[in-house]
This record gives structure tokens, C-alpha cells and sequence, in this order.
């Protein structure tokens, strides 16, 4: 993918322009949005002013309109709840990013440049909407090629041999399990036994084998996830439970993530926050496959979302903790980087969007389970998949539900269910001793393909 | 009793619209400058800012519009202006001290008919003009106190009376009111505590502010997601969203962009008198960075100052001091300093009326916020910030602080 000419930093950044340059249309009408009225008229007319700027070379006076774009769609898109943003104003967002991303990299720069250009794609990617046939992917892979290993700006150090961690269990408690069963293990099933006996009766069951021709299995490793995504830009949840003082949501690389959370005996918990990390990143999209189980959902093959969570050993999940307790309606919506330090009545109080645990009588926003599902436990050996179906709640929730979710999972958690769905209380094992674990969790059929 | 002299208008911050900041040089004013409209001897008494254009109502009742929308009108009282709607209330048609209100389409121009309009009551037994008491404040609260104007449907919104409002502010998600006793009531949404309960639920109705209750407050003002209310005796409560350091807390965004300017990024807490410490990019020296405070906190301004008033735009905050400075804070992008205002003899008495959300007050000249964690003045998109100079030296003290009818 890189060229040889994007090695030398000087030369580069013009192959660099060249590349991102074809990625726009010619002509600056067809670099057009078409929005409802719902996006106010100041704001089509600064659209049009930005995209004329660029496309008459200015530059500075594009990026300060770019920048006006962003914050003012960036407080519509804060504005209420994030499932009744208006698509547009998402899509003015990405669009705003995208000229943004390509103004910096119009005069040559360093590589920090072209990192701050990322991390536009990455922002239009993670709140904005597609626009213009996805373009800011194709963006952020070009971006991503210039930015070779060695012309990275700084990181953190660099991945050693990871070392292999026990979960910790310092200051977990025991959960209140209201009984044990043994979950059954099949080796790849037929569709219509696994669709009669656990998909409808809603049963968890260990699918063996299921996993074992993707791609990821052999290929992902730290390393190869720093290599194929380290300059990426994704939501990290840090804190080991979201009522923590300490709980916050941030944005920074995956390799600042790295190195920070998963390597290096980390100060802090932090984890990936589960957000639909394969439409941000492709590249990784490609390791793996769809089973062939999720198409006995009811949806459509195309409404598959595939969410995906890792984080460190140990990780504890606070609904692991609690299981008598309401699950938090993860009504998180799209992740911007603000800390919380909660200094009052923190016990009450989380961050944006993310429901606080017992809520008042007549509270609105936690879902009641309709039925907590027994606890389970099993021993997973590394690679196999859970998959552990289960029932809807009983709100409905409109389906186009992606945000990312606030939970911290231990790797035999499943992580806290986005609110159209019920997580199962499973604990599928401690103990275990991997580098990373990662849930891939397909929605759309209520089904948890898990895999460590 | 002083007379409300006739003032100068200044303004800064971003005019990409062309929002009739008069300097004509480019779309961000960096520090205040005089404002300057076509029609020059207007006398402008009333300003209301949205984030493309601004409505200026004069004494004699025109209403001008300047910026990504033109027109103006006459026979108008007061005038709201929001993105999507502009609010004006007008002489009623038929006789009789009615008033109708109105919402337009900014782009109307004002010509042809209104989007909606309604008569309002006229209020009971009040006067125009200068006089003792209060009475209710400006739009979007109505002169009768019975309702306020929403730039989202439904338009126009009852209020229970017996809360006897006297000012109603609006931001992005909530509201807040305060009434006759002094007493702040807020509702709306929540999460980012901006209402001040200590919770981040939502509510649905006004509540009372338990956390100042008996407390006499003098002014409120909302922004888009954080709220400020002045009480009489001139201290400053603020809570809701951090995230630009809008509450003159340490925030996270701001340690990170690592622009603060010289240094200067402390809490406001400190005395003012010349501690400034590092910015707080060091993680352990810093207070830790707050997001949300959804409890009212007391703020101390630099040398204990007493504020009079306060406003506040979408990410920002601004306050005048009774000795007459303006302090800014908040949101503004890049991190520049706010110049002081060039001092000329004109200068010596200002009667600060800032906007967006109408300050009064008096600012004798504008000093560098101690707390500069954000810069102001370049690039608000929020924040046409309009002080109103007084022309000659005194005013009487008594003056500033009665209330004087706002338009």
C-alpha cells in the first residue's frame, strides 16, 4: 500500500496531496450535501462557502470555516439524545471533518500532521455519518499508508513480548449466582439444530470450530493490531467501573491504548469502548467472518452490527457484580472526549448518556430486565466462540442502535447488552490468562459471538 | 435618579456572517471594537445574537437584522433571535396596550407574514419606561410572565403563574427562572447537570434550586449546556457542563490541547492577585479536571470582585463586576487572550450590557480573566459580545444596581 516515495518526507506529502486530492470529485458542485431543512440555511451557506474555499485554494480561510462547521454541528450533534440526532447534522459533521482532514494536509508536514488529519477522519468516522459513498474511509486509508511505522509521532513505547497477566480478582466480589448450569458444547452444529434447540429457547451453547477458519484467529496479535490500526483514533473507556470516580471516556490511539491499558502493568483499567470498530477500521473487518448463524435472525443480512469490545485481563464487569441490579441502558451515544470527575453525590450521577445504577422510583432510563437469565459457568479455552442468545427487552428500541457501550467486561463477561437487548449473566471462567480478549457481537439477532 | 445615558455598542468574536461588528476585516473580531451599523444615529437598546445574525432593537422600536439574515421592522418592543426562529414582540395592531408576539423565519426579512403570531396579554398594571420594581424580563419570557417563546415547538409555552417569573432563560436542552422572590427554578434536560439537582435526570417541570434556596438571586443566564445565576450580593454560581472550561473549572480538553496561553490555565479560585500557576497539564499539580458539576458551585472572581450580571453563550460564560470589568471564560478557539479595551476618556464609565443573553451592568475596562483557560473572542461561534459604553463619567452607583426596564 505505501509507496516507495511516501518514505522520503519530503517527497511524500505531495503524493500524499495527490492521493487525497483524487479522492474528491473534480468540481466543487459535486462536492454537495443534500440536506433537509432540518439543517438550518446559515449553515448550507457556509457548507458552500467552505467547499469553494477549497476548492479555490484557501486553505487557512477553508480550515477556519471547516472549524465553524464542526463546532456548530458538534453542539447539535450534544444536543438531546443521541438516537434523535438528525442524520444530517452527522453527515454535516463528516463533512466538515473531511475538509478539515484534507486542508492539513495540503502543504507538506510532518507526520503529527498527518496524525491530526487521522484523527479528523477518525471523529467524522466515530460521529459523523457516511458521506459521498464513504469517502472518509478511503481518507483514513490513505492517511493511514503515509503514516509508516518509523514516521509515526511518538508513542508509547514499543510493544514488548506481552506478558501474560492473571485476572485480578482484588477487589471484585463474589456475584450472587442464583444457580449453576453447564453450558453444552457443540462442534459446529448444523443450522437448523442450532436454530431448534438454543437460538429459540433462547439456551447459551459453546459453538466449537465456528471460528476457526477466520483469518483473526491466526493473524491478530497485539502487534498486528498496532500495525494494521495503531494510529487509529477510537473510544477508550478507562476505570473499571463506570461509577467510579475515576470512570471516564477518552479518545486517543490505538496504540496510545496499547501501550497504556493492555501492556505494561497499566496503572488504570482501561478498555476499548464496544463501538462498531470494523466500519471505523476495514482493515480488520477483513479477518473476520459472519457465521453462517447469524442469518437465522430475522433482519436482513445488511442490518448485521457488528460490535467489538477488548480490553485487558482482569477487567471486571460491573454488571458481573451486581446481578440483581438494573442493567444500564447504554443509551451512550457517541464518544467525545471529556472526562469525569464526578465531585457530588457520585454514586448517582454517570457520565453523558450512560444510566446511573439504581435510579429513583419512576427513573427513566434503565431497562428492567424481564427476566435475569440463570448464571452460567464454563471454562473457555482460548479461540472457541460462545454464543449466547438472548431475549429482547421489552422497550421498543429502534433498531439502528450502534453506540458504542460503557462496560468493562472480564474476558469470560459478555460485555453490558446495548439497550435493545438483555445481557446474559455469564461468567464463563476466571483465571484466564490471555493478552487480549475481544467479544464481536452481532446485533441484529441477539446473539454474543465471543471469542478469547 | 441617574438617566440610562446613551451608550456605545462593542463586540467581538466571530462575524463570518458579517453580524455588523463594523471592523469589516475578516470573520473573527478578537477584542471588543465598536460596533458600528448603517443606520448611525440609532440608538440601540436591545441585542440578541444567534449564531448567523443578530437582532438589534432600538428605543424608538425598530428592530434591524444584520448578518446571514437583513430586514427590519418597526413598532417592535423586544426581539429574540435564534437560529431557526426569530421572536419579536410587537405594538399590538388594534388598539389598547396589547401586544402581539411573533415568530419569523430569519430569512424572512421580516416582510409578509409571520410564521405565527399571538396577542399577548398586556401586563397588569405596569408601565413602561423607568420605574421602581421589576418587572418581567425580556424575551423569551413574555411580559406577562405567563409563558415564554421556544424556538422549538410548541412555540408558546404557559408558565404556571404563581411562580411569578421575572426572568426566563433558555439553553440548549434546559431552562432556567427566576423569580420574584429571587429564587431559581430550572428544568428541561439534564445530563450534563446543567439543572443543578445533583442528578442528571431530566425534569419536567420547573424545580426549585434546593442548593440556593434563600438565596437571593439578581440575575440568571444559560448556555447551552451550563447555567450561572449573580445573587444580590454579587456572588456567582455556576454548574453544568465542563468540557470547555466554561465553568472556570480545570477541563480535560483544554489541559490537553495544550494551548492554554502563558501559562495561565488555573482554576478561578485562586485570589487573583497574581497566582498563576503552571497550565494544568501536569496531572498531579492540577486540580483533577471536572466535566459536569451538576451541583451549584460558588465562584470567586480575581480580587473578590462582586458581579452584577452575567452571560453566557452556547460554551462560554461571561460576567461584569460592580467595579465594572468584564471577565470571559470558556470556550474559544484558538486560546487567545482578551485584549483589554483601549482606554480612552470615553471609556471611564461603561455600562456593560453583554450579550448573548442580555449583561447590564458597568465595565470600566476589560481585564484578562485570571483564568484563561480558553482564550475569548476568537471564533465564538456564540458569542457576539456587546458591552454598552456610557459616553459620560458618572452614573450613580444606586442606578446599577435597580433594575432599568432592558428595552
Amino acid at each position: 500500500m505505501a509507496e516507495d516515495s511516501n518514505r522520503d518526507a519530503l517527497a511524500g506529502p505531495g503524493a500524499l496531496w495527490e492521493a487525497l486530492r483524487a479522492l474528491l470529485p473534480r468540481t466543487k458542485e459535486e462536492l454537495r450535501l443534500d440536506l433537509r431543512a432540518s439543517v438550518e440555511g446559515s449553515v448550507v451557506v457556509l457548507l458552500q462557502q467552505a467547499a469553494d474555499l477549497f476548492y479555490g485554494g484557501r486553505r487557512s480561510e477553508c480550515l477556519q470555516a471547516c472549524e465553524a462547521v464542526l463546532d456548530y454541528s458538534w453542539e447539535k450533534l450534544n444536543t438531546g439524545l443521541w438516537q434523535d440526532v438528525d442524520k444530517d447534522w452527522r453527515r454535516v459533521y463528516a463533512f466538515g471533518c473531511l475538509l478539515k482532514a484534507m486542508c492539513l494536509c495540503e502543504a507538506p508536514g510532518d507526520s503529527a500532521t498527518v496524525a491530526a488529519a487521522l484523527r479528523a477522519c477518525d471523529m467524522g468516522l466515530l460521529m459523523g455519518a457516511a458521506i459521498f459513498d464513504d469517502i472518509l474511509i478511503k481518507v483514513a486509508a490513505v492517511l493511514q499508508a503515509h503514516l509508516l511505522p518509523g514516521k509515526r509521532p511518538a508513542q508509547g513505547p514499543a510493544p514488548e513480548q506481552p506478558r501474560l497477566k492473571k485476572a485480578r480478582n482484588g477487589h471484585v466480589s463474589i456475584p450472587d449466582m442464583r444457580s449453576e448450569k453447564a453450558v453444552p458444547r457443540l462442534h459446529c452444529p448444523s443450522l437448523q439444530h442450532f436454530r431448534k434447540h438454543y437460538l429459540i429457547p433462547q439456551t447459551p451453547v459453546i459453538l466449537e470450530g465456528v471460528a476457526d477458519h477466520w483469518p483473526c484467529m491466526k493473524k491478530w496479535s497485539l502487534e498486528y493490531i498496532q500495525e494494521i490500526a495503531g494510529c487509529r483514533t477510537v473510544p477508550v473507556e478507562v476505570g473499571s467501573r463506570y461509577t467510579d470516580e475515576e470512570w471516564s471516556q477518552r479518545l486517543m490511539t490505538v496504540s496510545e491504548f496499547i501501550s497504556c491499558y493492555i501492556l505494561n502493568e497499566p496503572r488504570d483499567v482501561g478498555y476499548l469502548a464496544q463501538h462498531q470498530l470494523f466500519d471505523q477500521i476495514p482493515e480488520l473487518k477483513q479477518d473476520i467472518s459472519i457465521p453462517d448463524y447469524c442469518c437465522l435472525g430475522d433482519g436482513e443480512e445488511e442490518e448485521i452490527t457488528i460490535n467489538a469490545w477488548f480490553g485487558p485481563p482482569g477487567t471486571v464487569s460491573p454488571l458481573h457484580q451486581d446481578p440483581q441490579q438494573n442493567f444500564l441502558a447504554q443509551e451512550s451515544e457517541a464518544v467525545y472526549p471529556h472526562d469525569t470527575h464526578l465531585l457530588h453525590n457520585t454514586s448517582q450521577v454517570g457520565p453523558r448518556g450512560l444510566a446511573a445504577p439504581p435510579p429513583p422510583p419512576g427513573g427513566r432510563t434503565t431497562l428492567q430486565p424481564s427476566s435475569v437469565l440463570s448464571l452460567l459457568r464454563c471454562d473457555l479455552p482460548s479461540g472457541n466462540c460462545v454464543v449466547i442468545p438472548w431475549a429482547p427487552s421489552q422497550e421498543a428500541v429502534p433498531k439502528a442502535r450502534k453506540r458504542p457501550l460503557a462496560t468493562a467486561g472480564q474476558p469470560s463477561c459478555p460485555p453490558g447488552a446495548p439497550a435493545s437487548q438483555l445481557p446474559a449473566h455469564c461468567s464463563l471462567g476466571r483465571g484466564l490468562d490471555v493478552r487480549l480478549s475481544m467479544y464481536i457481537y452481532f446485533v441484529h439477532i441477539n446473539v454474543l459471538v465471543l471469542f478469547v | 435618579m441617574a438617566e440610562e445615558r446613551p451608550g456605545s455598542w462593542f463586540g467581538f468574536g466571530f462575524c463570518g456572517f458579517g453580524q455588523a461588528l463594523g471592523s469589516g476585516r475578516g470573520r473573527q473580531v478578537l477584542s471588543p471594537e465598536p460596533l458600528r451599523l448603517p443606520d448611525a444615529g440609532t440608538d440601540i437598546c436591545g441585542v440578541s445574537a444567534a449564531w448567523s445574525y443578530t437582532a438589534f432593537v432600538s428605543r424608538a422600536g425598530r428592530v434591524l437584522l444584520s448578518g446571514s439574515a437583513g430586514g427590519a421592522a418597526d413598532g417592535c418592543r423586544d426581539a429574540w433571535a435564534s437560529e431557526t426562529l426569530l421572536v419579536v414582540l410587537r405594538d399590538g395592531r388594534g388598539p389598547g396596550p396589547g401586544a402581539e408576539l411573533q415568530a419569523w423565519a430569519p430569512g424572512s426579512a421580516l416582510r409578509g407574514e409571520p410564521l405565527w403570531a399571538q396577542t399577548v396579554a398586556p401586563e397588569a398594571g405596569r408601565e413602561d419606561g423607568a420605574g421602581g420594581g421589576t418587572r418581567a424580563g425580556p424575551l423569551p419570557l413574555l411580559p406577562c410572565a405567563r409563558a415564554y417563546v421556544s424556538p422549538r415547538p410548541p412555540l408558546y409555552r404557559p408558565l404556571a403563574p404563581e411562580l411569578r417569573a421575572r426572568r426566563l432563560e433558555l439553553g440548549a436542552e434546559h431552562a432556567l427562572l427566576l423569580d420574584e422572590a429571587g429564587q431559581v427554578y430550572s428544568w428541561g434536560g439534564g445530563r450534563h447537570g446543567q439543572l443543578g439537582h445533583g442528578t442528571l435526570e431530566a425534569e419536567l417541570a420547573p424545580r426549585l434550586l434546593e442548593a440556593l434556596q434563600g438565596l437571593r438571586m439578581a440575575e440568571v443566564a444559560a448556555g447551552g449546556w451550563h447555567s450561572v445565576c449573580v445573587s444580590e450580593m454579587g456572588d456567582i454560581y455556576i454548574w453544568g457542563w465542563n468540557e470547555s472550561g466554561q465553568l472556570a473549572l480545570p477541563a480535560r480538553g483544554l489541559a490537553e490541547d495544550g494551548q492554554t496561553v502563558a501559562g495561565e490555565a488555573t482554576a478561578l479560585k485562586e485570589d487573583g492577585s497574581g497566582v498563576k500557576g503552571p497550565a494544568g497539564t501536569e496531572e498531579g499539580a492540577a486540580a483533577p479536571f471536572i466535566a459536569v458539576q451538576p451541583f451549584p458551585a460558588l465562584l470567586d472572581l480575581p480580587l473578590g470582585s462582586d458581579a452584577v450580571t452575567a452571560s453566557c453563550g452556547s460554551r462560554h460564560t461571561a460576567v461584569v463586576t460592580r467595579t465594572g470589568e468584564l471577565y470571559t471564560w470558556g470556550w474559544g478557539h484558538p486560546r487567545l487572550l482578551t485584549r483589554t479595551v483601549a482606554e480612552t476618556p470615553e471609556h471611564k464609565q461603561v455600562s456593560g450590557r453583554l450579550l448573548h443573553r442580555q449583561i447590564r451592568g458597568r465595565g470600566e475596562s476589560e481585564k484578562k480573566p485570571s483564568h484563561q483557560a480558553a482564550g475569548t473572542g476568537q471564533d465564538e461561534i456564540w458569542s457576539l459580545l456587546f458591552c454598552v459604553s456610557a459616553a459620560a463619567s458618572e452614573c450613580a452607583e444606586g442606578s446599577l444596581v435597580s433594575a432599568k426596564p432592558v428595552s
